[in-house]
This record gives C-alpha cells, sequence and structure tokens, in this order.
C-alpha cells in the first residue's frame, strides 16, 4: 500500500521536476537584473504550477538572497538522492510537501511567502555558502533584515511533522497554515483486514469451534496483555524511549537510572521477571493435585524458587530505581 | 477445592462456625485499624490539617454546606472564584463528599458530641478505607471464597495504590468513591448471582451514591454492561441477567440524572451510550429466546438472522444518526484521551500539565502494589481456568483497569481494588495448597493474613487460638507433599508478605504522607526537622491585611488554596473549567510589565502572588511550572505568546544571563526574582543564585514600575505584589530597604510591618484609600 503511494509520488515528482527542469531553461535566457514585479510574477507563475519551488544556486542567489524584496521564503536543504543516505530526508520532504500543498490550496495564500526546496545534489554550493553540513535543515529567509538563529527550525527539538513546522511558519512569519492530510487510510484497512482474516479464520474452521472455548488459550491471552501493562509497555508507546543507553562508564545501561523514565529493555526484562515469578505461584499451586508425590515435590521446590529469586531480582531492580529504599531480598 | 471453605462451613461443627465467625469479623477489625492507622503519619508528624489543592475546595463546599444549609448549598454561587465570571458551585460539583461528611456532622450533632467539621474532612478518607476493605471482603466472598475475601481485605487496607488518595487531610472525591465503586461491584455480582431484584435495587442505589461522589462512575456505567454483552456472547443469557440488569439500568439512569452535575448526561453522552446499547440488546435478546420456545427450528433460524442483522444495523444507525444530529455529544476530551493516547498532548495542554495523566512506569506500578502486581496474574489465570458468570466480571475489571492504569497514573486508584482481589485470589489459592492438613483452610489462612496487618497485639492471641485445631488433626497420614516443603513453602510465602506489610509502610510514610501545605525538611548534620510554614504564614497574611474584596491573580494551582485559607477571590483555580481564562493569566504571566499591567487592569488584579523556591531549593515553584503558562497562553493568544521565544537559541530553557530575553523580562521571572539579585545565600555563593535551577540569575538589577512588593514570606516561597492604581505610578517608593517584609529575620519584625503600612496612605483597605484620594 504505502510502496505503491510512493511510487506515484515519486513518479509525480519526477514529471514535475521535468517540467520545472524546463522552465528553468526558459528563466535562464534572461537573466541577470530583473525587477521585484517580475520576480514576484515569476515565483507566482511556478508556484501556479506546483507547491514547492525546486531551486538551484543560481536561482537561490536571485529570488532568495539578492535584497529588492517583499516576501518571505522558507527553504528545506535536503539530500533526497539515494547515494546521500539521508534517512529522514524523505520523511521530512513528505511532511514538508504536505504542508506547502496545504498553504498552496488554502485562503491565506498569497505572494508574501513561499516554499522552497534545494537539494545538496542540484545547489551544493548555496549548502557551501551557508555552512551547512547537515541535512534536513529548514530556514526561512525574511522579507526584510537577515535570517536570525532562530530563523533555522530546531529539528531536534520540535520533530520534522507538518504540524510542527507549520507551527514554525506561524511563529516567524504570522501566517497560520491548517494543516490537511490526505486522508490515511491505512489504519482502516490493517483493522478491516484483520476482521476479515479472523473471520475468514473462523469461517474456514466453523467444524471445530472448540478452541475458542479453551480456557487456557484465553487466559494466556489476558495475561499476555496484563503483562504489557504492568511493564509499562503504554508509557514506552507514548514516550518511545532508547532501547538501550550509554552508561557513564563506557558500557551499555539496560536501566534507567532515575524512577522517572525506563528503557525499552529495561520493560522487557520486567516482564519476564512478573512472568516467571507468575508460572512459579502456578507451579506451587498446581503441586497440590498432582497425583504423583515426587512430581508434586519437584514442582513446589522449582515454583519456591522461580518465586523467591525472581522477585528478588525484581526488587533489586527496583531498588536500583529507588534511591534510599531500605529493603531488599536474597540479593542486594 | 474452589468450593472448599464454603462448604467446610456446612460440614464442621456448630463450634467452628462461631470460631470462622469470630475470625472474620476480627480480621476485618484489624483491617479496619491498621488501614486508619497507617494512614495517620500526616497528622502525627504534622497536626490535623486539608492538605494539597483540590481538597481545600472540598473542605470550603462542605463548610459552607455545614453553615448554610443543603439547599443554600445546592444554589450557591461563588462569586469569589472565576473572577469575573464566578462558578456555579451547586451544579458543577459532585455533592456526595460534602453530604456524607455533613451528614456524620450532623448525626454527630444529635448525639451532643460537638466535633468541628474539619476533624471530620481530614478522618473521613481513613474511615471510609475500613468500609473499602470490607465491601471488598464480600465481593471477593460472592466471587471466590472467603479466605480469599480476607486476603484481598488486609491487602487493600494498606496498599499503597489506595492510600495514596486517601490519607488522613486528603480530603477527596476518590476517598469515598473505591467504597462506593467496590460496594457497587458487590451488590451486582450478588444481583446476577442471584437475579433478585433486591440486590439489583440496591446495587442502582449504591451506584446513585457513586454517581454523586466522583466523576470516575462512568467506569462502573460502562464495565458493567461490558460485563453482560460478554456473558450474551459467551452464550451466558439467563434471567437472572435479564432481571438484574434491566432493573439496575433503569433505577441508576434514573437515579444519576438526580445529581444536577450529570443532569442529562446519562442520555446525552457517548460515554454513556454503550450502557442503553446494551440494555436493547438484551432485550432484543430475550426476545428471540421467548421466540425460540414457540416457533419451529426453521422459521427461528431465519427470523434470527434477518432481526439480528436488522437490530444491528438499527442501532448503530441510530445512533450516529443522533451523534450527528448533535443531540449526542461525542466523547470529551479526557476520555477521548484514553483511547488515542496521543491526543492530548496536542490538543489539551491543560490535560497534559497535571502530572496525574502521565501514562505509567513499571516503576510506579511495582511501587503502588508491590507483590501484588506480580502475583494478581495468577489469580486472574485460575478465575480465567474456572469461570463462572460472576467470574467473567471480575476478569473484564482486571483486564480494562490495567489498560487505563498504563494510560494514565491516576488510574493506578481503579486497578488497585481489582488487584487486591486477585492477590487475594491468588494467596488462597497456593496456601490451600500447603496449609491443607486435612482441616479446611480457612482457618489457617487467617493466621497468614493477620501477620501483615501490623503491630497489632490481637492478632497474636488469635493465632495461639487456631493453631490446637492445625494439630489435632496432623494425625491423618497427607499422601503428596512432605511436610518440610510445605513449612518452607508457608515461611516463604509468610516472609513475602510481610515484606508486602513493611514495603506498604515505608512507601505510605515517605511518598504520600506529606500535606504539600506544609513542607519538613531534614537537617544534614543533626537531623533534625524544620518546618516550613510560609504558604500558611502568606495566606494568613492575605486575609488579615487585605481589603475583603481584593483580587488576586495566581496560576491555577493556588487557586483553591487562596480561597480556602486566605478568603480571597481569585481569578482562576483547580478547577479548570475556562481554558480561556486561564491563558489570559498565563499571557500576563509570561508577557512584559507594561503589557501585562493592561491584562491585570482589564481584570482587577489588586494583588499577584507567586511562589517562588530558589532560596530554599523548592523545585515546584512557578518558574518550574512557566513553561506550562507560555504553551497554555500561546494555544489561546498565538499572536502575542510563542514558546520558542522562552528558549535560548539552543533549545534551552535557562534563567540566568545566557536565558532568552523574552524570559528575563516578563512578569513572572520578575516577580520571582526581585531583589533576589541582592541576596547572599551563603558565604562562598555569588549573589543571586538560585538553588532550584542551580544558576545566577540573569536580570539582577530591575525595579517594578507598575506593581511593588507588598509582602514576602519567610523563606521567599510565597510573594505577593500589589497592582498599583492608576495614579501611583509616580509617587516616590519606597526603599526596598524600609519595606515591609519577614527577611530571615524572626516575628519581631513582623510587628513592625502594621507601622510600616501605616506611613503608607495609600495601600489597601479599600475605604481608607478613598479618603486619601
Amino acid at each position: 500500500m504505502k510502496l505503491i503511494s510512493s511510487v506515484i509520488i515519486s513518479i509525480i515528482l519526477f514529471i514535475l521536476i521535468m517540467s520545472n527542469v524546463d522552465c528553468q531553461r526558459k528563466q535562464s535566457s534572461n537573466a541577470g537584473g530583473i525587477s521585484l514585479g517580475e520576480k514576484v510574477q515569476q515565483l507566482l507563475d511556478w508556484n501556479a504550477k506546483k507547491s514547492i519551488l525546486r531551486l538551484n544556486g543560481h536561482k537561490f542567489k536571485e529570488y532568495v538572497k539578492s535584497s529588492p524584496r517583499n516576501y518571505s521564503v522558507i527553504v528545506m536543504f535536503t539530500a533526497l538522492q539515494p547515494a546521500r543516505q539521508c534517512v529522514i530526508c524523505r520523511p521530512a520532504s513528505d511532511e514538508y510537501t504536505i504542508l506547502a500543498n496545504s498553504y498552496r490550496y488554502s485562503s491565506v495564500y498569497s505572494n508574501k511567502l513561499f516554499f522552497a526546496i534545494i537539494d545538496f545534489d542540484e545547489g551544493s554550493d548555496v549548502f557551501q555558502m551557508l555552512r551547512l553540513n547537515t541535512a534536513p535543515v529548514f530556514m526561512h529567509f525574511p522579507a526584510k533584515g537577515k535570517a536570525k538563529g532562530s530563523d533555522t527550525m530546531d529539528i531536534q527539538r520540535v520533530g520534522i511533522s507538518a504540524e510542527a513546522i507549520a507551527k514554525w511558519v506561524q511563529e516567524r512569519t504570522d501566517i497560520q497554515i491548517r494543516i490537511f492530510r490526505p486522508p490515511n487510510y491505512s489504519g482502516t484497512v490493517a483493522v478491516i483486514m484483520l476482521i476479515s482474516f479472523v473471520g475468514g479464520f473462523l469461517y474456514l474452521k466453523r467444524n471445530n469451534l472448540e478452541f475458542l472455548q479453551n480456557k487456557q488459550l484465553w487466559g494466556l491471552m489476558s495475561l499476555l496483555f496484563v503483562f504489557a501493562m504492568i511493564s509499562g509497555q503504554m508509557w514506552n508507546h507514548i514516550r518511545s524511549p532508547p532501547f538501550v543507553h550509554k552508561s557513564q562508564n563506557g558500557g551499555i545501561g539496560y536501566f534507567h537510572g532515575s524512577s522517572q523514565g525506563q528503557l525499552v529493555f529495561e520493560t522487557y526484562i520486567v516482564m519476564v521477571l512478573n512472568g516467571l515469578v507468575v508460572i512459579g505461584m502456578i507451579l506451587l499451586t498446581e503441586s497440590g493435585s498432582q497425583n504423583d508425590a515426587r512430581k508434586g515435590k519437584l514442582m513446589a521446590i522449582i515454583g519456591l524458587i522461580f518465586v523467591a529469586v525472581f522477585f528478588s531480582l525484581l526488587l533489586s531492580a527496583f531498588r536500583s530505581k529507588a534511591h534510599g529504599y531500605p529493603y531488599s531480598f536474597l540479593f542486594k | 477445592m474452589v468450593e472448599s471453605p464454603v462448604k467446610a462451613k456446612n460440614v464442621v461443627p456448630k463450634k467452628f462456625v462461631g470460631i470462622s465467625s469470630l475470625i472474620i469479623f476480627s480480621v476485618l477489625l484489624v483491617c479496619w485499624i491498621a488501614g486508619f492507622a497507617s494512614r495517620l503519619f500526616a497528622v502525627i508528624r504534622f497536626e490535623s490539617i486539608i492538605h494539597e489543592f483540590d481538597p481545600w475546595f472540598n473542605y470550603r463546599a462542605t463548610a459552607y454546606m455545614v453553615q448554610h444549609g443543603f439547599y443554600q448549598f445546592l444554589n450557591w454561587f461563588d462569586e469569589r472564584a472565576w473572577y469575573p465570571l464566578g462558578r456555579i458551585v451547586g451544579g458543577t460539583v459532585y455533592p456526595g463528599l460534602m453530604i456524607t461528611s455533613g451528614g456524620i456532622h450532623w448525626f454527630l450533632h444529635l448525639l451532643n458530641i460537638p466535633v468541628h467539621i474539619r476533624d471530620i474532612c481530614v478522618f473521613l478518607a481513613p474511615i471510609f478505607s475500613g468500609l473499602t476493605a470490607i465491601s471488598t471482603y464480600l465481593l471477593t466472598k460472592e466471587l471466590w471464597s472467603p479466605g480469599a475475601g480476607l486476603f484481598a481485605a488486609s491487602f487493600i487496607a494498606i496498599v499503597p495504590g489506595y492510600i495514596s488518595r486517601s490519607v488522613a487531610g486528603s480530603y477527596d472525591n476518590e476517598g469515598i468513591a473505591i467504597f462506593a465503586l467496590q460496594f457497587t461491584y458487590y451488590l451486582w455480582v450478588k444481583s446476577v448471582k442471584t437475579g433478585s431484584i433486591f440486590w439489583a435495587a440496591s446495587a442502582a442505589l449504591s451506584y446513585f451514591y457513586m454517581v454523586s461522589a466522583w466523576g470516575g462512575y462512568v467506569f462502573i456505567i460502562n464495565l458493567i454492561p461490558l460485563h453482560v454483552f460478554v456473558l450474551l456472547i459467551m452464550n451466558r443469557y439467563s434471567h437472572r441477567l435479564f432481571t438484574s440488569y434491566t432493573t439496575f439500568y433503569i433505577l441508576g439512569l434514573i437515579f444519576s440524572m438526580q445529581i444536577p452535575f450529570v443532569g442529562f448526561q446519562p442520555i446525552r453522552t457517548s460515554e454513556h451510550m454503550a450502557a442503553s446499547g446494551v440494555f436493547v440488546l438484551l432485550i432484543a435478546v430475550a426476545l428471540l429466546k421467548h421466540l425460540q420456545t414457540i416457533l419451529t427450528k426453521q422459521e427461528f433460524k431465519k427470523l434470527f438472522i434477518l432481526g439480528a442483522l436488522a437490530a444491528a444495523g438499527l442501532v448503530f444507525l441510530t445512533v450516529v444518526g443522533l451523534t450527528m444530529a448533535g443531540f449526542i455529544a461525542p466523547w470529551s476530551g479526557r476520555f477521548y484521551s484514553l483511547w488515542d493516547t496521543g491526543y492530548a498532548k496536542i490538543h489539551i495542554p491543560i490535560i497534559a500539565s497535571v502530572s496525574e495523566h502521565q501514562p505509567t512506569t513499571w516503576f510506579s506500578f511495582f511501587f503502588d502494589l508491590h507483590i501484588l502486581v506480580c502475583t494478581f496474574p495468577v489469580g486472574l489465570w485460575y478465575t480465567i481456568k474456572k469461570i463462572n458468570d460472576e467470574r467473567v466480571f471480575v476478569v473484564l475489571y482486571a483486564i480494562s483497569a490495567v489498560y487505563f492504569a498504563g494510560v494514565m497514573v491516576r488510574l493506578m486508584l481503579t486497578l488497585t481494588p481489582v488487584v487486591c482481589i486477585l492477590a487475594g485470589v491468588a494467596f488462597s489459592c497456593l496456601l490451600e495448597v500447603f496449609l491443607k492438613e486435612d482441616q479446611p483452610a480457612t482457618a489457617q489462612k487467617e493466621e497468614v493474613e493477620t501477620e501483615e496487618p501490623e503491630k497489632e497485639k490481637k492478632l497474636y492471641d488469635k493465632a495461639g487460638k487456631i493453631k490446637p485445631r492445625k494439630h489435632e488433626s496432623a494425625k491423618t497420614e497427607n499422601k503428596g507433599l512432605g511436610s518440610n516443603i510445605k513449612s518452607m513453602v508457608v515461611i516463604a510465602i509468610l516472609m513475602l508478605l510481610m515484606m508486602f506489610a513493611v514495603h506498604c509502610t515505608w512507601v505510605t510514610s515517605n511518598a504520600y504522607s506529606s500535606p504539600s501545605i506544609v513542607l519538613a525538611f531534614y537537617n544534614q548534620g543533626d537531623g533534625t526537622r524544620n518546618i516550613l510554614d510560609d504558604f500558611r504564614e502568606a495566606y494568613y497574611w492575605l486575609s488579615q491585611n487585605t481589603a475583603d474584596d481584593a483580587r488576586v491573580m495566581s496560576w491555577w494551582d493556588y487557586g483553591y488554596q487562596i480561597a480556602g485559607m486566605a478568603n480571597r477571590t481569585t481569578l482562576v483555580d483547580n478547577n479548570t473549567w475556562n481554558n480561556s481564562h486561564i491563558a489570559l493569566v498565563g499571557k500576563a504571566m509570561s508577557s512584559t510589565e507594561d503589557k501585562a499591567y493592561d491584562i491585570m487592569t482589564s481584570l482587577d488584579v489588586d494583588y499577584v502572588l507567586v511562589i517562588f523556591g530558589g532560596v530554599i531549593g523548592y523545585s515546584g515553584d512557578d518558574i518550574n511550572k512557566f513553561l506550562w503558562m507560555v504553551r497554555i497562553a500561546e494555544g489561546e493568544h498565538p499572536k502575542d505568546i510563542r514558546e520558542s521565544d522562552y528558549f535560548t537559541e539552543r533549545g534551552e530553557f535557562r534563567v540566568d544571563s545566557e536565558g532568552a530575553p523574552a524570559l528575563l523580562n516578563c512578569l513572572m521571572y520578575k516577580l520571582s526574582y526581585y531583589r533576589f539579585g541582592e541576596l547572599k545565600l551563603d558565604y562562598r555563593g555569588p549573589a543571586g543564585f538560585d538553588r532550584t535551577r542551580n544558576a545566577v540569575i540573569g536580570n539582577k538589577d530591575f525595579d517594578l514600575t507598575y506593581l511593588e512588593e507588598a509582602y514576602t514570606s519567610e523563606h521567599w516561597l510565597v510573594r505577593i505584589y500589589r497592582v498599583k492604581k492608576p495614579d501611583e505610578f509616580n509617587r516616590p517608593s519606597l526603599k526596598p530597604t524600609k519595606r515591609a517584609l519577614s527577611d530571615y529575620a524572626t516575628k519581631k519584625v513582623s510587628k513592625r510591618r502594621k507601622g510600616v503600612i501605616k506611613n503608607r496612605p495609600v495601600v489597601v483597605k479599600g475605604k481608607r484609600s478613598t479618603k486619601a484620594n
């Protein structure tokens, strides 16, 4: 699904780029000092064809850098060629396109703000001029005055979603752009697929539906859900912490030091420990209902060891996070 | 094995019945006492005082009700909150809490026991924890066995997850609501089991109490229909179910609509639609079952398919149509954020800003539940393996509650009771195996049981009483496990349970027993305790030195406390019903002084109160909350306030000289750090060193034009400023050294303060200033 759409998008982009190259050729014939009105008219003409202007070094100097200007330009510096191996550039560019399209077809569209893109392979001289050595970079070139530090968007902090860029654009230019995303049906499709899959499965096995009444299966499923929740997977889902992190002495730290946070790996450990304690308890309880006395004894001993050892491990993991917690069991 | 305790009751001779009920009674009594006692840390360390923020409003409302009567309370329009809007209190609170404590107050006074309403409010939650333990026992008894019930009761009496919201002084809805929740569930399970209208109607009455007490009643009105729905899917329809649900639903619906705050919500909002949908479905199923008895198989099959399709389509279309037409409100933001977990973060900063609404780490689960967190899945496993109608309920309860607790820390409270129930089941199953020596297991279980409610003398007596019985029956050969293994396991389990009791006490004492109005810190050297009473000091100053109708602007966290303790008008408070009003205050705090002055005059502000922790290193102060003010203000006034202006170029939030200029010149910064640049906290450090943020402040030399310092508390924790009237700007202001301040000096200064105020004719008191003019 996603693949097809991205292929289509890239084909469209390709066509647009080709057409743009054409008009670039036409432009370059009458290059040289052009007036402000002409510049704006030219930009509007391009914008009529597509929402993002594709610039190279020459045009960047002419339309963005040269002084008589009454419009702001937002430029994304990026490296979309696969050879550049910029992983984040593609999604950033998609989000940027969404933003530019939202602007292009909204009521606030005017000749005060333009969106442009400069690819490293087309305008490496601009990258050198602005001393950029990372991509993607979003910069705002205001209508008057020079670009300040805050005219470069802080990707690390705000991210690259279209909403975040729109907010930043609004901060810089006072133009509020409402994001219109092309509706995303992938979630709905996934749900329908799942339902039809389960339904089809049930239909195929319609003569043998006992497994639905299998309590072990249901019990196992609910236990897995409970383990996922009590080990904080929901927190991981919302906060998306790193998998592991570097500890102070250079090694890999599997546990987050404070009680406020957690690492993904850490939650897996906790999930396993919880599960083992539960298995130990169940073994203990089941040992009473065994007919074979030796088997029962074995189960009881294993269960006891499971409960004691793994609970103590859990407790010491807890202790390492709660500073000043005084109690421990078996292990420090 | 499951039924053995019940059977045992029937089998054992009469004297054992007496003993077992004595044991049940005394264990529950011990639970109550232990639960009550372990909630008293705050009262013993500090004093009998209402805690935190929301309890102050509840207390104020209760006091109003006791003073003016119930009907006055229902019609109460509070003009001291949300100035200039005011707040209709009677129609916007859950009155159950106030009525409960007001009722107790009335009853005690009827008996000529003169108790102050404040003491009732302080001790209400600990007392209700005992009732919660009892209703948990009843519920677990219905679901599993009395032994498991006793376990569950003693767990819930001391488990930190519940204590966190019910220590003495934390006078909040949750304190009584958990009791109502458990009791409603007990009555519901009872009514499903018996199918009697009596129990269903009692469940509806208990539900009514719950609706009057807490907004969490939505959990009940969705969980019970879910139970019915799942039972229908599992083909467990019965006439008992039909009777109990229809009775409960209709009565519960009518009762819940009697609460003014709830009003017509039960028939108009999406949160309640599941209940009515299940009601219709249940009736349709009942109809089909009836038709099944009349029609032939062939006819019925046709009718069934047609009818089911038509009914499902009709219900769906009705709900969608009514929602479209606006008769049914869509999900409200708070509930919606439970499903779409990223929703609140993007759309509603005021919900995201509350730390209780954060997701839960595994640490908090373990912190609040300790051993129960890894044993309750065992109970869940056994309830699923031995499923019946009412155990379906507890399974659904566990799974939904654990999901909600994962999404929001605050909802750990609804998870805790079911965790106690299921852990009780787990331990009961386990010890039934290992304590069973041909003797019914109930009796011995209590022995274990009573070990964890700590330091009660009674329990040792009781344990002694039971022991002889054990020896009596030890003669018979047990074929299974050797006695060595049995005693080892029992000892290990006892140790785990003791660790649980110790953990609970430790957590309660260290984490959940701070009133947060009075702060305490311990000296490094000798370990003596210092009390910081700045909050009450400042609120008392407000109540004594300002005009009765003075309006105080502060961030919303302190609204209830100002209203409750200082009895002054506030602009915003913890009832965050009006986001744009809060945003306006946030805007005033985050703009420069002259812009803020325009906002403040338009809101008639007389005083501004800020909390500043830089002197003592108190981290919960207004500068640390400041970014939320900016964010909330930005949500409403995106043109004027921008969050990025308050960060440095590198995206840091810092208060020293490298901080963003917008931050260093905003009102909140100036009010927090006014004159702080001159203050040297110790001999070595530089002047103006902020201990909370470990930085020397960036903007030291500034003067205030439109405000003047009115009061600063002993440790600078609370600072109050007076907003000057338009004709006062050019007057020579007093030199800072002459101002009335209680510095680090003792209380002698506070006496001199009055003299200083007299020297300034324009200050504050409304009447006097008109004379001066």
